[in-house]
């Protein structure tokens, strides 16, 4: 092992090969990293490295911004905001052709801005908008692809956790990685509501109008997400123009969602004993996850891996955008035998170093992983937001769920492509705001 | 429903060999909740302390040891609860037996995982032990904070250990995905 560039090829080789037989992603991760760290500097330099990536992460001021903000989400669910989005937008637009559908994608996007996960929006959604959907006589194929495709923008709509994660492992800074998702997320929005807007023109039986709400309805609807959107506008807005940082930002938004829960009267002993238990299992996991990938990233760094794939697709094409073509085909391939966080942490110690030599910025490169990885949420076959859906909705087979989200999938394709074109589209709002 | 937070029932708990009784699984879970919340209030104080022009001195400092505390409690959590994130791909596709001896063998590289950060822990906490880490404003001994973050990974070794020794499956069964953000 004296060549590094090839211990690299060999550590992501044997990484791949842990992930898809199951061992856990942090400990795939950790592990691979640990054993190529002995291999090329022994054990105790190896044993030392990795304790002292395991205590900083542990210590890391900026890592709280992630279990503040899912105690954050979880206080958000206790206070049942879950449905309250889908049913304002359901109000509003539901009696136009497609509208319900739109509704859908609309209480995805306000759904993801407290749960900052794919399948957490698709399933919350899915399983109000589903029923309301079938039973307004919506297609199947467009009523559950609409949702599993919706999904998605919990992943990009700050707070993401995916975000999060991304900038802690490329030491990137979370408070620009938010505000530089909020135009691509609005974006993503408006292509999945031109797809619904454009198949119910094409083929109109497969959404039906419904009858208007009257505007009592609708006031009593938007009522309902008053207290929580201006929360959620406090958070997001307070992190793009500087008042708190994303640690204190989560915090806020903790504390936010804690009076949200009592103004609602849903604030019992039981409801934050759930949360906060919620909230610490699933934080153990993505420390651990983040912990293993820090030591993979070492690794992978000492090899120089980076340097030789940057030649590979440098002998590919001089054209920037060829290479960014090359690397998102890559990162959908990957996306197919991975799922989105595996994806992410294997790719990041690789692609980072090249995108900044390319003199492309770490925050675009971050959105466009999230994209990518945010695909592979809707694509076969791990596409696990179909299966989420095929969850909810059981008599629908697999294959109409499929069918169905194909055309989101067309409009996700377009949207990476609109990225790599347009990297303003990521980078503006945050120039603009002085980040 | 959350799929990716699933819920551990009473029955799992029951079945799992490496389970501490309710008791130390209560106080594990009350350590980590007060430090988190703790690390939410004095954030949060501190937010509104410096828009009001009374800025909370060595706040980052507390939010620091606080996260510490919980986010060690936390590794513990989501080792018991077997909340690691695992890709599905091959494991929802296999037969029981070559799934419980793929099981085995993944609890099995956890506990080298947990046990290496241990002993790598161990070694740099005796080797600063006469260093006197401190933080900088509020003078925060380190070491007691070493030693809690020795005791999380220390335990989900061991609760592998036991898994390992059990022979008990240490993810999800078939058909209960189990996911990440």
């Amino acid at each position: 092992m004296t060549d590094s560039p090839l211990a690299g090829l060999a550590g992501v080789a044997v990484l791949l090969v842990a992930l898809t037989a199951g061992v856990p992603i942090g400990v795939s991760l950790g592990l691979v990293g640990m054993g190529g760290l002995t291999l090329m500097l022994g054990l105790e330099p190896a044993l030392i490295k990795s304790s002292v990536v395991l205590f900083e992460t542990l210590s890391r001021y900026e890592l709280g911004v992630l279990p503040l903000f899912l105690l954050m989400a979880h206080l958000c669910f206790a206070a049942n905001a879950s449905r309250d989005f889908f049913d304002a937008a359901a109000r509003m637009i539901g009696h136009r052709r497609g509208g319900m559908a739109l509704a859908a994608i609309g209480g995805c996007a306000g759904f993801g801005t407290i749960s900052g996960s794919s399948l957490a929006t698709a399933a919350t959604i899915g399983l109000v908008a589903l029923p309301e959907m079938r039973k307004c006589g919506y297609s199947d194929a467009l009523a559950t692809g609409a949702v599993a495709a919706g999904g998605t923008l919990g992943q990009m709509v700050p707070p993401s956790g995916a975000l999060i994660v991304f900038g802690i492992i490329a030491e990137q800074s979370i408070g620009r990685l938010f505000t530089a998702a909020i135009v691509p997320a609005i974006t993503q929005m408006l292509l999945y509501c031109a797809v619904i807007v454009i198949v119910c023109h094409l083929k109109p039986s497969l959404a039906p109008a419904t009858p208007r709400a009257t505007w009592a309805e609708r006031r009593a609807a938007l009522l309902r997400v008053t207290d929580i959107g201006l929360l959620i506008v406090l958070v997001i807005g307070g992190i793009a123009v500087g008042w708190f940082t994303p640690p204190e930002a989560g915090s806020v938004g903790a504390v936010g969602a804690l009076l949200l829960c009592a103004w609602r009267k849903r604030l019992t002993w039981t409801a934050l004993g759930i949360a906060t238990r919620e909230t610490l299992k699933t934080s153990g996991m993505i420390y651990v996850v983040i912990i293993g990938a820090l030591i993979f990233s070492v690794f992978i760094s000492l090899t120089g891996i980076a340097g030789q794939v940057a030649a590979v697709l440098g002998a590919v094409s001089d054209s920037r955008i060829v290479s960014l073509l090359v690397m998102a085909a890559l990162l959908l391939l990957l996306g197919s035998i991975l799922d989105g966080l595996a994806l992410m942490l294997l790719t990041t110690p690789i692609l980072l170093p090249i995108i900044q030599q390319m003199g492309l910025s770490p925050i675009w490169f971050g959105i466009f992983l999230v994209r990518a990885m945010e695909i592979g949420f809707v694509h076969p076959p791990i596409g696990m937001n179909l299966f989420v859906i095929h969850g909810i909705a059981k008599d629908v087979p697999i294959g109409t769920i499929f069918r169905g989200v194909l055309p989101f999938l067309a409009a996700d394709l377009l949207h990476l492509l609109m990225l790599i074109l347009l990297p303003g589209m990521v980078l503006a709002l945050p120039k603009a705001l002085g980040q | 429903m959350k799929p990716e937070l699933p819920r551990e029932t009473s029955a799992d708990a029951a079945n799992d060999p490496a389970a501490p009784s309710r008791g130390p699984r209560r106080w594990l879970f009350r350590f980590g909740a007060v430090a988190l919340l703790g690390a939410m209030a004095v954030d949060a104080l501190a937010v509104v302390g410096r828009h009001t022009g009374r800025p909370l001195l060595g706040s980052i400092e507390l939010v620091q040891a606080a996260m510490l505390m919980a986010s060690s409690a936390a590794i513990v959590s989501a080792t018991l609860a077997e909340k690691h994130a695992v890709v599905h791909l091959v494991i929802d596709r296999l037969g029981p037996g070559v799934r419980a001896i793929l099981l085995r063998i993944h609890a099995a590289l956890c506990m080298i995982f947990f046990a290496a950060l241990t002993a790598g822990s161990v070694w740099i906490f005796y080797d600063l032990r006469d260093g006197y880490e401190e933080s900088e404003l509020l003078r925060i001994p380190y070491a007691p904070l070493r030693a809690i973050s020795i005791l999380a990974v220390l335990s989900a070794a061991a609760i592998y250990a036991a898994r390992v020794g059990a022979g008990r499956r240490s993810v999800p069964r078939v058909g209960k995905r189990r996911t990440t953000r």
